[in-house]
C-alpha cells in the first residue's frame, strides 16, 4: 500500500497527523511532510494510514492498494 | 450496523474494526456513491470538476457489508430495520448517522431553489455560476459566506442576506466584524435585514426582503442551516425537533441504538447539535467504543473548527462564540495573518488562527495551556 497526498487540496489541519503522528507531520509552514510518500508502506504502518486517509476531512489523501 | 454512509457513519465502522469488532458490520447509506467529504463542496468543488471523483470516504479493507438503500423505518422492540427496497434487516447494535439535510424556504410547489448538501447539488450551483452575471445567497453562516466568496472567487457578483451579521452567530461580533470587511473588500455585498426574506418567482428568480424590496438575481442559493435526517424514524421514540437525543456515551434513550453526527443532539451540559465534521468523528469513536462495552477513548465533543471567507482561512479551537476583541493578539488581524486568543475563567482558552497555517493539535495544546495557566497557583 502506498500513500498518495494531493498536496493542492491539503489545507494542513493536521487531522492526519493526530492520527498516525509516525506517518504524517506539518512543519512550522504548515507544509505535509509524509514518511515513505510513494513507497510502499511497512505492513504495521497500514491501519494507521487508513485511519489517516479516512480523517482528512478534505480527501486530500489515498492509499493505494 | 450503522445507518449513514458519510462522515459519522464511516468513522464509525473504522473505529469499530479498530478497536476489535471481528463479527458481521453492515453500512447503510442512500446516497448513489456514498456520502462524500462535504467541507470542500462549497470550497474547491464549486470553482471547477477536477475534485469530483476523489471525494468519498475510503472503506477498504474494513470487511464491510455496504448497501447502498434508504432506509424508511425501523422497528426497536423486533431489532430491525426497513429499507426502500422492501428489505428488512436485524441488528444486535444500532448506530444513527443519518446526518442532516438543508432547511428549504421555497413555499409549496415553488421550483428551481437552490441548496447544498450533496454533490449533485454542488454539481448544479456550479453549472449555474458558470453563466450567471449575479448571486443572492439567503443566509450569512458560515456555508452562505464559503457559497459568497465562491461567487465573488468567480467574478459574479453577489449579495448576502442574514438578519444578522455574517457568522456572527457562530463567531462572535469581533471576529464578524474582522471577516465581513475581509469579504467586503473581495466585492461581497452584504445585506442585513430586520426580518424574514422570501423566495420569490417560480423557478425562483430572487428574494422579497421584509420591507417588500424585490432583489432578482441569476442565481439565489439558500443557506439557512440544516434540520436533522430524522423522518424516517416517526413512530419511534427517538426523533426530536432538535435531532436523536444522545448521553455521554452516544446512547440513545433505545437499548441497542446510538447516533452520532449531525443527526445526534447531546444532552450533557453545554451541548446541543453541534453540526461540524470534527465532532462527528469524535461521536464516532465514543459510540463505537461504547458499542463494544469498551471505555470511551475521549469526549464525545471536540470543538475544533474551520471555515475560510473570501480567501482567508479561520481555524478555532475553544468556546464559540467569542465577544468582544481578544486578550491577546499575535500579528495583524486586518491583513489575514494572526493568532487571536480569548482567556476565559477557569476553562480552556479560544485561540482562533486567522489565515495562519496552524494544525488542529497545535491549536487544541494552546487553547489546553490557557486553561491550566488559568488555575489558580495553590497558597
Ligand atoms: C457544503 C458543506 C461544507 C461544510 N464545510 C465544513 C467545514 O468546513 N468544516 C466543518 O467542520 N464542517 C463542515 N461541514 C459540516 C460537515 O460536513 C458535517 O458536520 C458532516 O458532514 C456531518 O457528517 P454526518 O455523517 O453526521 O452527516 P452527513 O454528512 O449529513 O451524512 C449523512 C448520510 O446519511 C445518509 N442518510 C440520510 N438518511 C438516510 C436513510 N434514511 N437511510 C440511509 N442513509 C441515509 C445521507 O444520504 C448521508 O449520506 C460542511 C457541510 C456542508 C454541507
Ligand atoms: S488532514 Fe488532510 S488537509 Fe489536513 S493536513 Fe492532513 S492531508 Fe492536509
Amino acid at each position: 500500500m502506498k500513500i498518495i497526498v494531493d498536496r493542492a487540496r491539503c489545507e494542513g489541519h493536521g487531522l492526519c497527523e493526530d492520527v498516525a503522528p509516525d506517518l504524517f507531520s506539518l512543519d512550522d509552514d504548515g507544509e505535509l511532510v509524509v514518511a515513505h510518500e510513494g513507497d510502499e508502506l511497512p505492513e504495521q504502518s497500514e491501519t494507521a494510514a487508513r485511519a489517516a486517509v479516512s480523517s482528512c476531512p478534505v480527501a486530500a489523501l489515498r492509499a493505494t492498494p | 450496523m450503522v445507518v449513514g454512509e458519510s462522515v459519522a457513519g464511516a468513522t464509525t465502522v473504522r473505529r469499530l474494526r479498530a478497536l476489535g469488532h471481528t463479527g458481521p458490520l453492515t453500512l447503510v447509506g442512500a446516497e448513489p456513491g456514498g456520502g462524500p467529504n462535504r467541507p470542500p463542496l462549497s470550497k474547491h468543488v464549486l470553482d471547477g470538476a477536477q475534485h469530483d471523483d476523489t471525494l468519498g470516504h475510503a472503506l477498504d479493507g474494513l470487511d464491510i457489508e455496504l448497501v447502498r438503500v434508504a432506509a424508511t423505518g425501523l422497528d426497536p422492540a423486533a431489532r430491525t430495520l426497513c429499507l426502500a427496497d422492501g428489505r428488512a434487516l436485524a441488528y444486535d447494535a444500532l448506530v444513527l448517522a443519518t446526518g442532516a439535510e438543508p432547511r428549504r424556504l421555497a413555499g409549496p410547489g415553488q421550483r428551481g431553489e437552490l441548496v447544498l448538501r450533496t454533490l449533485p447539488d454542488a454539481q448544479a450551483l456550479r453549472a449555474r455560476l458558470d453563466t450567471a452575471r449575479s448571486a443572492l445567497v439567503v443566509g450569512s453562516g458560515v456555508l452562505g459566506m464559503e457559497v459568497a466568496s465562491a461567487c465573488a472567487r468567480r467574478g459574479v457578483p453577489v449579495t448576502v442576506v442574514d438578519r444578522q451579521p455574517p457568522l456572527e452567530r457562530v463567531l462572535g461580533g469581533y471576529l464578524s466584524g474582522l471577516l465581513t470587511a475581509r469579504a467586503e473588500a473581495a466585492g461581497i455585498e452584504v445585506l442585513v435585514v430586520d426580518g424574514d426574506v422570501a423566495l420569490v418567482g417560480d423557478p425562483v428568480s430572487g428574494l422579497r426582503l421584509p420591507d417588500g424590496t424585490v432583489l432578482s438575481a441569476d442565481v439565489v442559493v439558500t443557506c439557512a442551516g440544516d434540520t436533522p435526517c430524522t423522518n424516517w424514524l416517526a413512530g419511534t421514540e427517538l426523533a426530536g425537533p432538535h435531532g436523536v437525543h444522545v448521553d455521554e456515551q452516544c446512547r440513545t434513550a433505545v437499548p441497542g441504538i446510538w447516533a452520532v453526527g449531525d443527526v445526534a443532539c447531546l444532552d450533557t451540559p453545554c451541548s446541543g447539535r453541534t453540526p461540524f465534521w470534527s465532532q462527528a468523528v469524535a461521536m464516532a469513536g465514543v459510540a463505537a467504543a461504547s458499542v463494544l462495552g469498551l471505555p470511551p477513548s475521549g469526549p464525545p465533543t471536540d470543538d475544533y473548527f474551520w471555515t475560510s471567507v473570501a480567501g482567508t482561512s479561520v481555524k478555532a479551537v475553544g468556546p464559540l462564540p467569542v465577544h468582544g476583541p481578544p486578550d491577546d493578539v499575535e500579528g495583524d488581524p486586518d491583513t489575514g495573518n494572526a493568532l487571536l486568543t480569548w482567556r476565559h475563567d477557569g476553562g480552556p482558552d479560544t485561540v482562533v488562527a486567522h489565515g495562519r497555517p496552524i494544525t488542529a493539535g497545535r491549536l487544541r495544546a494552546r487553547s489546553r495551556a490557557g486553561a491550566r495557566s488559568s488555575v489558580p497557583a495553590p497558597a
